[in-house]
């Protein structure tokens, strides 16, 4: 397919642009959750809750090693893991969700990637309750490295833009990969460092760690909310992951937006 | 100048999964245009040829009909006009603010109140926060709803979201307005204010594309008219001639 850079380029331009109108679905659709219902999208904060305050018991003497230390290691953990695989997970819906105004409207599609993408900002930082509970609980230490999670997020949601836009074509056109999609993230939360420490796994198994971007992608949020600065290594992977990431998915969206209405 | 190009414009339809009944059969729903088989054995691709070489020109102050059978590809073309789909081949060019009102109110959410739903569809509409504030009371007024605007839209009746989605849609200022049918608008009073806010739109609008099965419509709208047929441009000029032409075709051209 001839690539049209311009129209690509056009529309996630006019997207950014569009921020009043993506800001406000986002919120819209987060403000749904609380329609109702007194916690709303604070009953995912604490079903994440309820899994670490279950697990963690288990699991810091199955790890050898001390509650004091595991449990903020898997809040943030798990926290920052839910917020970067939802951009994934949830991309994949995309498009296929926007069936009714892709069909009948001619807008910059990254509307809908940016919506997604700030819609799960908002949740994340319902979620990072729970690191703070845990933090001022137990007394973990706070420092000025803390405020690395900021440029952390920034990464992170940067690097979820792409992904939004790349998964959600990719799966309006093959319908398998949202369930494919889903089994992957749902592996890689065991073979990712999340319920276990990176150091654990012996020098030997350390490329497991050291080539899955997903840890890189959890690191750069999880260790400013332990107090500490995420290494070189991780933001050197997050940083160019963002950049090829974005020229790859710019060059399959110039070729392929047009082809979207017809997909789905 | 507000104007509309359309060169050798052709849409093709590649169908997706032929082989799940349901989807087939609304994509076969949609267009009814020539079918053909590309490739052979599991490679095999089944597409639907919607527009086929489609050329014409519009200009300022035209009022065009669309007339064809069911799946002749009225529906499709107002969405290319809209920018929906891209021509494979041919070329579209298209000079003003389109406005397609297909669905009165795109991304109309249940759950919201009135208020809400009139912001995010106005924003689909391609209206500015600042066009939306300023028309707000102009909408606020013409639908009639009151103090249901503060209620969530899924306690509205039909006829109530039909008003709300038509306030909104026609409270745009497109340069050029494509309209499939007419839009449904609530009970008879209703009906009445609603024809007449219908025609002071068309009247601010530079260029009209209407498609409907209804040749007193037409005439009541339209300055000229096209007839497609299986995508075909068959007839472009004066309504009446368009018309008589459309009843006069044999009747093997309208099976798809």
């Amino acid at each position: 397919m001839r690539p049209d850079y311009a129209t690509a380029r056009a529309d996630i331009i006019n997207g950014i642009r569009a921020f009043r109108v993506w800001t406000r679905l986002g919120w819209q659709e987060v403000k749904r959750r609380y329609r109702r219902t007194f916690f709303g999208p604070f009953w995912a904060t604490f079903s994440i809750g309820a899994f670490i305050g279950g697990m963690v018991f288990v699991w810091a003497p199955l790890f050898k090693t001390d509650v004091t230390s595991y449990l903020p290691f898997l809040s943030a953990g798990l926290v920052a893991w839910t917020f970067a695989t939802a951009l994934i997970s949830e991309g994949c819906g995309t498009y296929t969700a926007g069936v009714s105004l892709i069909t009948q409207l001619n807008f910059p599609y990254t509307v809908l990637n940016f919506m997604v993408v700030w819609r799960n900002i908002i949740v994340f930082f319902h979620n990072v309750v729970i690191v703070v509970i845990v933090v001022i609980a137990l007394k973990v230490h706070v420092s000025w490295q803390t405020l690395l999670l900021f440029p952390g997020i920034i990464i992170v949601a940067v690097n979820g833009a792409w992904m939004t836009i790349l998964f959600g074509m990719v799966s309006a056109r093959f319908r398998d990969i949202p369930p494919l999609v889903g089994n992957i993230i749902q592996i890689m939360v065991f073979v990712t460092p999340i319920f276990w420490f990176p150091s654990q796994l012996g020098p030997e198994a350390q490329s497991i760690i050291t080539y899955n971007f997903m840890f890189h992608l959890v690191e750069v949020m999880r260790a400013p909310m332990l107090g500490t600065a995420p290494s070189l290594l991780s933001y050197a992977f997050t940083i160019a992951g963002a950049v090829i990431g974005w020229i790859v998915t710019f060059d399959l969206y110039a070729r392929f937006r047009r082809r979207i209405p017809y997909w789905l | 100048m507000t104007s509309i190009i359309a060169n050798n414009v052709t849409i093709d339809f590649p169908i997706y999964g032929a082989g799940h009944r349901s989807l087939r059969q609304t994509l076969f729903a949609r267009t009814g245009g020539l079918i053909r088989h590309e490739g052979t054995g599991r490679q095999q691709r089944v597409i639907v040829r919607a527009l086929d070489d489609v050329s014409f020109t519009l200009r300022n102050g035209d009022r065009l009909g669309l007339i064809g059978h069911n799946g002749a590809g009225k529906s499709t073309l107002l969405k290319v006009l809209a920018g929906v789909y891209t021509p494979d081949s041919g070329s579209l060019s298209v000079d003003g603010r389109v406005s397609p009102l297909f669905n009165s109110a795109p991304g109309l959410d249940p759950d919201d109140n009135g208020y809400e739903n009139i912001k995010t569809c106005g924003m689909f509409l391609g209206m500015s926060s600042e066009e939306i504030d300023r028309k707000l009371p102009d909408i606020v007024d013409f639908c009639e709803l009151g103090e249901y605007l503060e209620l969530p839209v899924r306690t509205y009746s039909t006829g109530m979201v039909a008003r709300l989605g038509f306030a909104i849609a026609t409270a745009i200022e497109p340069d050029i307005l494509l309209l499939d049918e007419g839009l449904g608008s609530g009970d008879a009073r209703f009906a009445v204010r609603a024809e007449a806010r219908m025609q002071a739109l068309i009247q601010r609008t530079r260029i009209l594309i209407l498609a409907s099965h209804s040749d007193a419509l037409i005439k009541s709208m339209c300055n000229r008219a096209i007839l497609l047929e299986k995508g075909r441009l068959i007839e472009i000029g004066p309504i009446d001639e368009v018309i008589r032409c459309y009843h006069e075709r044999p009747a093997e051209a309208y099976v798809a």
